[in-house]
């Protein structure tokens, strides 16, 4: 390969970041099209240590160099950030480049910021390709602004990639397994008191279905902590087991946006601090569930969290947009406001939905005898339920609306018709068709919600 | 009012908030959209690509032109639509991404082939909304330069999320296709060496001959121009074939090579044929080196001998290969521009290109669709696998084949029709999401259950190589085995499906239905979106087989299959506890007939009105398992109270006598039992029962008394659909035969048009039953049988629309039969009905397998108590009153004996009759 690689150019500058356990990620890259001299590398992240395989720096420059290719013919509108994702088995990685325009020395130029994975990761990695995609789009748009300043965009840069390589890093190590054995789980429980109050269990999982199988599990006791965060996955499909994890045992990871549920561990006082940001920016809503006090939170709805999450974006990046020094990069645990915009901190809520569908499941898986694969013929059963109803409504929404075409009008008729009728149920229901169609709940629920929404602002305002 | 300066306020921010331009906000582009076009329609993100429906695209880049679209599966340019096919081109074919070296390696004294493995590319064009899974590789051909031709299949879609999570079935099939052109493509690629070799060797000879004689005619020491321009002519030649016997043994090695790509799918057999052909060619054209050390020293001698070879090697070839006449090659070939490149069909031998190309058809037919359906199937087929206890009662067939699916591996296969084992995939992917199984099964080569396809593959025309001979014998008996095996059910099927259609249009345009928004229910385009990727192989194509012969073939299998469970109906291993009362009250008739079937009455709990599973399941059998329990030969009772048509010959004397003449008439006229009303003799398919789930819908909202009747059949009271209109009694069998719980793989419980009367056997047999009303003593005898036996049945009067049923106060249904229901489409009440039906079968399967529910907890217990604590279940844990209870006791009837003889495969797996002294009433519109 070295014989086909062009020269490494000296002014490619390098970061080895140091990553507990092993990390998947060969390198991320930084490159642009230079206007004279074609597509350049102008930084490389690579992890300290040990690799499944060895890349040289020639070798890193030669395949980002090759993401750019062909990029001279882009005509995506101005702030767009494309997504390519190459398989290139003749070098044995898997490149994902995230392709946006930028500000360097005054000219606009095409750039490309990519990771590289080796292609043995490719099962390991799809799952997760939304997760690092969307985390990567949202350090561009603050990158670009950066730019646009004539600062250096690599500082910003950083500070998601190294994150994403603890992401990856972790997920090889603790992600929940595809195939759960219920015995792992709380559904295996002789009675359904066994493990934790039977509230409490109907409340986390109604829940957990809820905010799209969006859970965060925190707890002292790492066993249980992970007996729990299984239990939630038994409700996630296999490709979103993939991005779900366990909690390690010693001490605790960091919050990692994107993940379907994560265990995280208290520290020694007793407490997990959640980073209000991280949490905000997750594509679902999350239910807080804390193992040690039998407590169940959950975000507002996806509609809801969305608008919120939107506005917090927009505030943090005119927080950006605003700063007057490189040096003063708004640190991400402070919490942006602005004139129109002051989020609401207290993010987690009680579950105010109560359902038939998760009770009703919940009392009578107990009934059949643990041990003998019943229990997991019934939750099979219940989950089919689940999905069927899911698309039946999303059907029926696309029926009465002529796919969107006309706003939607019978949200009474609809629960009536499809036997939800119980606010927790339709909640339930819906989340399922959220991750089927996204933005479902915006499209339903939206009119009342913004035009409530503006007119709170409107009357702060005042 | 709305002009009112008080409002003022809320009217000036249309954006929420976005209206007013703030010197230090941050420019939209550098920021996110706060309300993005998928909040006001989460349809709209794939409406502005300039294509209908995804589609697939095979591009060049052409040495001569650049990169250029060569083809598009489908080939209507309406799914192109103004999409700009040469620009997508330019942009997926702008990179090189394979990236090796090609041409003269340095050191080398010969040109290289290069080897270099598929590279697969995601990228998108996000202002024209297309983004392609991008598939690239190389074909050799001798006259392009490097040898080497760029190519791409393209898989392009308007939703960049739909590639993104069917990455790895897309990179499958597009890996299969791939190998499959590449492996066309090396035969072809020998084959025109070979027809170089054989030119370069025929102008040898000649300029070997001229250069002879012009050596003869000059002076020793002197060489003339001309002689010295020959001679340079003749190394030259000699070169060339060096080179090219050269590149016939790169191209042979090809297969030797260590494989790169873990994702890389190949077939053992057309890689070891590949391989000896080449090999073949190899040692053949190694003879061609001896005319290169013709020395003059033994002119005459070795040109005698090698003349004499070539000769017989001559022959030989000409008795191969009349057509081909070696041609002379001139020195100098023609300028790059002026050669006519080979077109992509011409680079590959054609039975791969047309096996290519299948392929890449049905990877079309099976990713169209939208995603959260593609999505949903797969999600819904693999919880159906977990669950197969319960799948009888209302769900389609899974099929055995595709166990491989369930593990999250699409199971390749020979695009030119070897045998599936010979490949071998270097790392078999996980899928996340995958295609229609049934579309992969229609592909599968030699599939008995799909003669069409070996059919197909064996009529090719370009079938005539080597490799394949050894194929076709298999396949001819097999097909012609699968082709008598399947004939009655398959031409019923196509008859029975024609004339209901006939009749379903006919109907149509006769009598609309009052609800006008259910005609307006074919908006192909709609539908096309979501629900096209139901296609079942040989759904619409019909065979033509006249009818009245079809159902006597279908009869005659019918018959024999009878035959057969009679037979093993003695044999038969029931432990179901059956209710003696029940038996007791319809006089006995029913199980005197079959000593077989007593045996487990005696002995029973007369008190248990359900037959539910009374032992702790893991004391029965290994339940953790696929709950395969029962001894292999077991049959239901059902099967003895089959009419026996040969074997044990006396029919009569297995039922009552009382029976005996009508069972004698309904035997005579049994041309009307081939055909079920779904799946007309075949399996029942998904795309059948959602057509049928828009009758549903229209029985729901026609009749209000639509509950009654579902009830009904929910609950195992067989419903009868008396009509004088044979297409409307049909239509309405179809519809309601949703509602039959365990209807049989292919619709066996239902019985959608008799025209003579029926006996008890077939109330046992049949579920719903569609009757012609007829005015003649046939009818009169008819007529005697429904109210003979208006005891066990429910009558639906299709021509004066009554009901004459016990009457239903339950609230289970009222959520499916709801005639003010606003569902709109069949499409959709079929999947609001499948969620329902889906819950009642769950319900049941909880009430089975409770075990304390069934078993007395303490010694002291009597049967009294244990039926009373599963009355308290059913009325307080679930719920239900009487009526709904009695629908949940049939389905857990019907699951106990399906799990208990699982052989029967369900549909077999009649249940007694069950009665009770509610008078009927009669319901009218």
């Amino acid at each position: 390969m070295s014989s086909g690689c062009p020269p490494q150019s000296p002014a490619v500058a390098k970061s080895e970041v140091a990553i507990e356990g092993e990390c998947p990620l060969l390198a991320a890259t930084f490159a642009y099209w230079d206007n004279i001299l074609g597509p350049r590398v102008r930084h490389i992240w690579t992890p300290k240590g040990e690799q499944l395989m060895f890349l040289s720096d020639g070798e890193v420059t030669f395949l980002a160099n090759h993401t750019l290719n062909g990029e001279i013919l882009r005509s995506a509108e101005c702030g767009a950030v494309d997504v390519k994702f190459f398989v290139l088995a003749e070098k044995g990685v898997i490149i994902v480049s995230l392709i946006f325009d930028g500000e360097l020395k005054g000219d606009k130029n095409t750039c490309a910021l990519s990771i590289i994975l080796p292609q043995t990761e490719l099962a390991f990695y799809l799952p997760l390709h939304t997760i690092c995609v969307e985390r990567l789009k949202h350090v561009i748009r603050k990158g670009r602004i950066w730019m646009q300043k004539g600062y250096n965009i690599i500082s910003v840069l950083s500070l998601e990639i190294i994150p994403i390589m603890e992401l990856l890093a972790s997920m090889k190590s603790h992600h929940v397994p595809e195939d759960i054995d219920i015995k792992d789980t709380v559904l295996n429980d002789d009675d359904i008191g066994d493990s934790c109050h039977e509230d409490f269990l109907h409340k986390a999982v109604s829940s957990h279905l809820q905010t799209c199988g969006c859970s965060i599990v925190v707890g002292s006791n790492p066993e249980k902590v992970n007996k729990i965060v299984r239990t939630l996955c038994l409700f996630l499909t296999p490709a979103e087991r993939k991005c779900s994890r366990l909690c390690k045992a010693d001490s605790s990871f960091k919050y990692d946006t994107g993940l379907f549920v994560q265990g995280l561990l208290k520290d020694s006082t007793g407490s997990f601090v959640l980073p209000f940001r991280q949490v905000l920016y997750s594509p679902y809503p999350t239910t807080h569930i804390d193992v040690d006090i039998n407590t169940v939170k959950q975000m507002p709805p996806c509609h809801e969290h969305t608008y919120n999450q939107r506005r917090y974006m927009r505030s943090e990046l005119t927080a950006l947009w605003k700063t007057d020094s490189e040096d003063d990069i708004p640190p991400e645990t402070v919490i942006h406001t602005d004139e129109t915009f002051t989020p609401d901190l207290n993010i987690f809520q009680d579950v105010m939905h109560k359902d038939t569908l998760v009770k009703s499941f919940i009392d009578e898986v107990f009934m059949l005898k643990p041990g003998l694969s019943l229990r997991s013929t019934y939750l099979a059963q219940f989950l089919l339920l689940l999905h069927r109803k899911a698309l039946t409504l999303l059907k029926y929404i696309e029926d009465e609306t002529q796919k969107g075409k006309k706003p939607f009008r019978s949200l009474r008729n609809l629960k009536t018709d499809l036997d939800l009728t119980v606010e927790g149920d339709l909640h339930i229901i819906m989340a399922f068709a959220e991750k089927l169609r996204a933005g479902l709940h915006s499209f339903v629920f939206s009119k009342p919600f913004y035009t409530s929404m503006q007119e709170r602002d409107v009357f702060t305002t005042f | 009012m709305i002009s009112s300066p008080d409002v003022v306020a809320f009217t000036k921010e249309d954006e929420f908030g976005q209206a007013d331009p703030d010197p230090w906000a941050v420019p939209e582009e550098f920021s996110v959209p706060l309300s993005p076009i998928s909040d006001s329609n989460p349809w709209a993100k794939t409406s502005y690509a300039k294509f209908t429906k995804d589609f697939i695209l095979i591009s060049e880049f052409s040495e001569q032109v650049g990169p250029q679209p060569l083809l598009t599966i489908p080939e209507d340019p309406k799914v192109c639509g103004t999409f700009d096919l040469n620009y997508f081109s330019l942009r997926i074919m702008s990179v090189d991404y394979q990236a090796s070296f090609v041409g003269h390696p340095p050191g080398s004294g010969y040109p290289r082939l290069s080897f270099v493995e598929d590279s697969r590319v995601v990228l998108g064009d996000s202002k024209e909304g297309a983004f392609a899974y991008v598939h690239h590789l190389t074909l050799y051909d001798l006259e392009a330069r490097g040898f080497v031709r760029p190519f791409c299949m393209a898989y392009v879609s308007a939703d960049e999320r739909k590639i993104m999570l069917q990455f790895q079935e897309l990179s499958l099939r597009f890996s299969q296709a791939s190998e499959c052109l590449k492996a066309g493509n090396r035969r072809a690629f020998a084959k025109e060496l070979q027809r170089k070799l054989r030119d370069l060797e025929y102008t040898h000879s000649v300029l070997q001959r001229e250069e002879g004689l012009q050596r003869e005619a000059g002076t020793q020491r002197m060489y003339s121009a001309h002689a010295v321009e020959k001679a340079n002519e003749l190394a030259n030649v000699e070169k060339s074939i060096y080179e090219h016997r050269d590149l016939l043994r790169q191209i042979s090695s090809y297969n030797k090579r260590p494989r790169r790509d873990p994702q890389a799918v190949s077939c053992e057999k057309c890689i070891n044929e590949c391989l000896s052909e080449c090999e073949q060619l190899i040692e053949k054209y190694a003879k061609l080196a001896r005319p290169f050390s013709y020395t003059g020293k033994d002119e005459t001698g070795q040109e005698g001998q090698k003349d004499g070879e070539e000769v017989a090697e001559e022959g030989e070839d000409v008795k191969r290969r009349p057509s081909y006449t070696p041609q002379l090659i001139k020195a100098k070939s023609a300028k790059c521009f002026d050669k006519r490149l080979k077109t992509l069909q011409e680079l590959c031998d054609v039975t791969f290109y047309d096996a290519t190309v299948t392929l890449l058809k049905e990877t079309e037919k099976g990713f169209r669709g939208d995603l959260c359906y593609l999505h949903t199937r797969r999600l819904d087929k693999a919880l159906r696998r977990k669950q197969r206890v319960t799948n009888f009662l209302f769900e389609e067939d899974l099929g055995d084949d595709d166990e491989e699916d369930e593990r999250g591996i699409l199971r390749p296969f020979c695009a030119v029709n070897h045998a599936v084992d010979n490949y071998t995939l270097l790392n078999p992917p996980h899928i996340v999401l995958g295609t229609e199984p049934l579309v992969l099964d229609a592909l599968e080569p030699s599939d008995p259950c799909h003669p069409e396809t070996s059919n197909n593959q064996d009529t090719e025309p370009g079938l005539v190589e080597s490799h394949l001979d050894s194929s076709p014998s298999d396949q001819t008996l097999e097909t012609q085995g699968s082709s008598e095996g399947n004939k009655g059910s398959f031409s019923s099927d196509k008859s029975g499906l024609d004339l209901a259609e006939k009749q379903l249009d006919l109907a149509k345009s006769e009598a609309p239905y009052p609800d006008s928004e259910l005609t307006h229910e074919p908006d192909m385009e709609r539908e096309s979106s979501s629900e096209d990727m139901e296609t079942t192989a040989g759904d619409e194509d019909g065979d033509g087989t006249p009818v009245s012969l079809l159902e006597v073939v279908s009869e005659l299998e019918a018959s024999r299959e009878d035959q057969c469970e009679v037979i093993t109906d003695g044999a038969s291993d029931i432990l179901i506890p059956l209710d003696s009362a029940c038996c007791m009250a319809q006089e006995g008739f029913l199980y005197e007939a079959s000593p077989a079937e007593i045996t487990p009455c005696v002995g029973k709990s007369s008190n248990l009105q359900t037959p539910v599973v009374n032992q702790e399941p893991q004391a029965l059998l290994p339940i953790q398992d696929d709950y395969t329990v029962g001894s292999p030969g077991s049959e239901s009772p059902a099967t003895g109270l089959e009419l026996p048509v040969g074997l044990f010959g006396d029919a009569v004397s297995r039922t009552s006598v009382e029976e005996g003449s009508d069972c004698t008439m309904s035997a005579s006229t049994g041309s009307d039992r081939g055909a079920s009303p779904l799946g007309y003799g075949g399996v029942v398919t998904l795309r059948q029962r959602k057509k049928a789930g828009q009758g549903a819908l229209k029985f729901v909202r026609q009749y209000p008394f639509a509950m009654q009747a579902l009830w009904c059949l929910l609950s195992g009271r067989t419903l009868v659909v008396l009509g004088v209109d044979e297409g409307r009694v049909r239509r309405l069998v179809s519809a309601l035969a949703l509602f039959v719980p365990a209807p049989g793989r292919c619709g066996e419980r239902v019985q959608a048009w008799l025209s003579c009367p029926f006996t008890l056997t077939d109330l046992q047999r049949w579920k719903l039953i569609g009757l012609q009303r007829v005015a003649s003593p046939v009818g009169s005898s008819m007529l005697y049988s429904l109210s003979r036996y208006s005891r066990y049945i429910s009558i639906l009067d299709a021509d004066h629309k009554t009901l004459r049923c016990p009457p239903y106060r339950g609230k289970l249904l009222a959520n499916i039969a709801d005639h003010r229901t606003y569902i709109r489409r069949g499409s959709t009440y079929f999947l609001h009905l499948q969620s329902t039906l889906c819950e009642m079968a769950a319900k049941a399967f909880l009430f089975t397998f409770t075990h304390h529910l069934h078993l007395p907890v303490s010694s002291t217990e009597g049967p009294e108590v244990v039926e009373g604590r599963r009355r308290c279940f059913l009325q307080e844990q679930l719920g239900l009153g009487e009526e709904d209870s009695q629908i949940l006791l049939y389905l857990s009837q019907l699951i106990t004996q399906h799990y208990l003889q699982p052989s029967t495969g369900g549909s077999a797996a009649a249940t007694s009759f069950s009665f009770n002294y509610t008078t009927s009433v009669l319901y009218k519109i």
